[in-house]
């Protein structure tokens, strides 16, 4: 039995409890995704090699907002007959998978069951919900919130968190308090301090050797004015024992802590933003097993990448990870975490002036250089002490410049240029470092109010790794409903020449108010995966594949 | 046992899909200002007439291509005494392009964040851009998705829909 008695004791008491309670089905709104795919064999990219070809992912949310003060909220999620590839197995058939009960009065909060928790940037502590990438980290368990006014506010915590449609041994604890000081500052500046803890109990792996609990503690202030804002934050994590080949080591324990700076002007259409930021030996798993796993499973907190977001399919072939964690696989690679940088650069060339032409442009600029941290290491001793603010080998540097312009009424384009240096040995534990030039043209041609083409050409040059790419992609949105696209991504200089492979797509959407449907078929690469900053692994599939998004009202 | 679980979840899903019960009202919700000051939607909706919530991110496209086209007559928006919100669900990682992208673009509305995704979450969002309009606090209208011209189609329904 893939669900246990608990779950359908709760499923069976909203259930009904529901139908009692005319009002929960009053104010009822439910949303329902599916996500299905048939994979097919390949005779360039291979058979099929899994057990079952056709797979799918559902997600059925119902919520009732019952008067101002009792909320209700069930998920009910189906793998059946097999996740998606590149899901965790402990998403198994039809189950619930998260309930939640919520009561709010005036200046408390309370929930029971599974919630959704951010405190700061979300460095310590972040639980949140990507079914892109199958993230489900909420935790299960009570917390409550009490605002004393607008200006101070206190969050209390405790569960355990979720992993596919099992839960963690052990717990996780938590505490928050947000303090607005903006009345000593002069005019319209705010100035906000943040103190949050947070413990975890892994009850999986015990050992006389290190303790049970990690303590994280963090302190933040923000301060921000009509142009400028500057924030800093600071967390310490206590000593908690390091993940060698695998298995949780009784020798090799550390501390850890992580250190954000950010500053940004704005004013008359100029923007500049710079963020510095170091972690050591900051991942945080529910369980400590946890670690590296393909899945993101059982993360406590919330360390993106702090590099440009990109859109494009090229500029997304090499693409950084946030490395907080310490690893030593040789004594030619030792890291400890990351130290290193952004800036990004927002400008409006006014209209009517030389550059910005009749409607004006805009220009970004971002530049982003990340590094291992510098110390002392050691590998047969399986130690080592880091410098503060000094930098080690490179893992990631990256300089891209966009500029966005509309040339007339009906036609506007995107030119992208991106550099980038990826440090594969450090980063993948493959050889080499790869270096590359990316160029995208975005083009879009407005025919009437409701049709319009897009077309994107790509190309990446590098002599490194599987050496140069190129990409088109096009886009018909016959009518605001239907819209068609096709699109195909190259590997032409490929050294090996039966990996000088095509990666099409094709297919369409279709949708009405807040219901959309689509449909594909194509050859998926296999690779790096991002989405808001967090990556994994997926091997190469080739298929068909369908989704529905419905929420109602 | 497995069976019936599932089918249970099928009926439940089609059940609930033929639109029988509908929620309507803006829940309550804790946002932040750009300047990271708490607000709650109860406070922030338009008391006399429409109110838009359209849900967007630093990274999205279309999002920034709605509020823009929006804001390029924002003056012919205003006269239907509708209040434009504009919810950024950037997180914490592009969550400091807001405000130079806000201040670039020279938007002509509010600008709010919800950086875990709490309101998102609470009307049952999946993707963006979304937009919601409401009525008071009653939620009378919802869209997924932006192509240009559309903002066209807003913008009857908004004038049809404050004249009432």
């Amino acid at each position: 039995m893939n669900f246990n008695k608990f779950n359908f004791l709760i499923l069976f008491f909203l259930i009904t409890s529901s139908f009692i309670h005319s009002q929960v089905i009053k104010n009822l709104n439910s949303s329902f995704e599916s996500y299905s795919a048939y994979y097919l064999d390949d005779s360039k990219t291979g058979d099929f090699s899994f057990d079952k070809r056709f797979r799918s992912n559902n997600y059925l949310n119902l919520k009732s907002y019952t008067g101002e003060n009792w909320n209700f909220e069930l998920q009910i999620e189906s793998y059946a007959p097999s996740p998606l590839l590149n899901y965790s197995s402990n998403f198994e058939k039809t189950n619930i998978s998260t309930f939640k009960v919520q009561y709010n009065k005036n200046k408390i909060n309370v929930q029971l069951g599974n919630f959704y928790e951010q405190f700061g940037s979300g460095m310590i502590m972040r639980t949140w919900e990507d079914k892109d990438l199958g993230i489900n980290n909420s935790i299960r368990g009570l917390n409550v919130k009490y605002r004393i006014n607008n200006k101070i506010n206190f969050t209390a915590l405790f569960g355990n968190q979720k992993k596919g449609f099992k839960y963690s041994k052990g717990y996780v604890v938590g505490f928050n308090s947000e303090f607005d000081f903006s009345k000593i500052t002069k005019n319209d500046s705010t100035f906000l301090v943040g103190l949050s803890y947070v413990g975890r109990n892994d009850q999986k792996t015990k050992s006389n050797f290190y303790n049970e609990i990690a303590n994280l503690f963090s302190a933040r202030i923000d301060y921000s004015s009509s142009s400028f804002y500057s924030n800093f934050e600071i967390i310490t994590k206590s000593k908690d024992p390091i993940i060698v080949f695998g298995s949780v080591s009784e020798t090799f324990i550390k501390n850890g802590n992580a250190i954000l700076l950010n500053s940004g002007f704005f004013k008359n259409g100029l923007g500049i933003d710079l963020t510095f930021r170091r972690l050591e030996n900051m991942s945080l798993f529910s369980e400590k097993e946890a670690y590296g796993n393909p899945y993101n499973e059982s993360i406590v907190n919330y360390l993106p990448a702090l590099t440009k977001q990109h859109d494009y399919s090229l500029t997304n072939l090499y693409v950084y990870a946030a490395q907080p964690n310490v690893s030593f696989l040789s004594k030619d690679f030792m890291k400890a975490g990351e130290i290193g940088m952004q800036a990004d650069l927002y400008y409006f060339i006014k209209k009517e002036t030389l550059l910005g032409g009749l409607y004006g442009a805009n220009i970004a600029i971002n530049a982003s250089l990340w590094n291992n941290l510098d110390g002392n290491f050691d590998y047969s001793n399986q130690n080592y002490q880091t410098d503060l603010l000094e930098f080690g080998e490179k893992y990631f540097s990256e300089l891209s410049i966009e500029i966005r312009k509309k040339w007339s009424p009906k036609y506007d384009n995107i030119l992208l240029y991106v550099n980038q240096y990826y440090n594969s040995r450090l980063l993948e534990e493959k050889s080499g470092i790869i270096r590359s030039n990316i160029f995208v043209l975005e083009n879009t041609y407005k025919i009437n109010n409701n049709k319009s083409i897009r077309l994107e050409l790509q190309h990446l040059s590098s002599k490194d790794d599987t050496k140069n790419w190129s990409a088109i992609g096009f886009e018909y949105n016959m009518s605001s409903a239907i819209s068609f696209y096709i699109t195909d991504m190259y590997n032409y200089q490929n050294p090996v020449k039966e990996k000088k492979i095509h990666y099409y797509n094709i297919g369409g959407s279709y949708r009405k108010g807040a219901k959309r449907y689509t449909l594909n078929y194509g050859r998926q690469r296999g690779g790096l995966v991002c989405t808001g900053g967090i990556c994994r692994y997926v091997p190469e599939s080739t298929g068909i594949s369908f989704s529905a998004i419905t929420s109602f009202f | 046992m497995k069976k019936t679980f599932f089918l249970s979840f099928l009926s439940l899903t089609i059940f609930f899909n033929q639109n029988t019960f509908s929620q309507d009202v803006m829940p309550n919700i804790y946002l932040k200002t750009l300047s990271g000051k708490s607000v709650n939607t109860n406070t922030t909706f338009n008391k006399n007439g429409l109110t838009i919530y359209s849900f967007w991110a630093t990274w999205c496209v279309p999002c920034i291509n709605e509020l823009d086209d929006i804001n390029k007559e924002i003056e012919k928006w205003e006269k239907t005494n509708v209040k434009i919100i504009a919810i950024s669900t950037d997180d914490s990682r592009t969550k400091r392009r807001i405000r130079p992208l806000v201040s670039g673009k020279n938007w002509g509305f509010n600008v709010l964040l919800d950086e875990n995704q709490d309101l998102k979450r609470a009307l049952n969002i999946n993707g963006i851009p979304h937009t919601v309009v409401t009525k008071g606090k009653k939620i009378i209208y919802r869209k997924i998705g932006y192509k240009p011209g559309e903002e066209n189609d807003l913008y009857e329904f908004i004038l049809k829909n404050s004249s009432d």
